[in-house]
């Protein structure tokens, strides 16, 4: 794999995390179920995890660039599996709606193991690494798009998470928006 | 508070990685991993209101 091909699959990572954070959105404007505080420790881990790829679209592919995204997936499944035990009882409803049978926190421990293999995977194709100058041209439109994107969601999220919580802890079970409040 | 606090920290690391050094961003990674440690491990240690 090229220098080349591996900036592309960095662009259609950063795709797929931008994906995940609108469906997380999508799921608190649309059913109007406001995350817990470690849902919204999931959603931070996944935009942590697209700060390797950024990394890779601006310097370059580098596998200390892997390294954070792979440490910030490690992190983000540890978290998202803690979620899953406090509602492994049976009986349990678990929390918010679940998504084609699953709840968020189970998608996203799938998705964290997911980005992990994807990762390792990524990382067995050495020539990536190989030094070219002339390989690395200025980040394309698509490119471009995908940065924004993500930063835009990660901006959103700054927005929402004020809302929800106020200058406060958040609450363990949020109904409302802690600011909204009359 | 401190999820507002770790997302803003992020877009911030986000902005200086797309414009910024690569030292800079780096050390602001790290900071911020450390950060969400930190907060789960507090959130790990709260009493469990369990369903049993």
């Amino acid at each position: 794999m090229t220098s080349q091909r591996a900036i592309a699959l960095n662009v259609l990572a950063l795709h797929a995390l931008a994906a995940l954070l609108v469906a997380a959105f999508a799921a608190q404007l649309i059913l109007g179920e406001l995350p817990c505080p470690l849902c919204l420790l999931q959603r931070i881990m996944f935009a942590l995890l697209a700060i390797g790829p950024i990394l890779n679209i601006r310097f370059g592919p580098r596998p200390s660039h892997y390294a954070l995204s792979l440490l910030a997936a490690v992190v983000g499944a540890t978290v998202s599996t803690r979620q899953v035990l406090l509602h492994i009882m049976p009986g349990d409803p678990g929390f918010g709606t679940a998504l084609f049978g699953y709840h968020y926190y189970t998608w996203a421990l799938i998705g964290f193991i997911a980005a992990i293999v994807l990762l390792s995977l990524v990382l067995l194709f050495d020539r990536q690494f190989e030094k070219d100058p002339a390989a690395h041209s200025a980040p394309s439109v698509i490119a471009h798009v995908a940065v924004w994107l993500v930063i835009g969601l990660t901006a959103a999220n700054v927005a929402s998470t004020l809302l929800e919580c106020g200058f406060k802890a958040c609450a363990d079970d949020p109904v409302e928006y802690e600011l909204l409040k009359r | 508070m401190e999820f507002t606090a770790l997302f803003l920290a992020i877009a911030i690391t986000m902005l200086v990685v797309w414009y910024g050094s690569r030292t800079l961003a780096l050390s602001l990674f790290a900071v911020v991993l450390i950060a969400c440690v930190a907060t789960f491990l507090h959130h790990a240690t709260d009493a469990l209101k369990l369903s049993f």
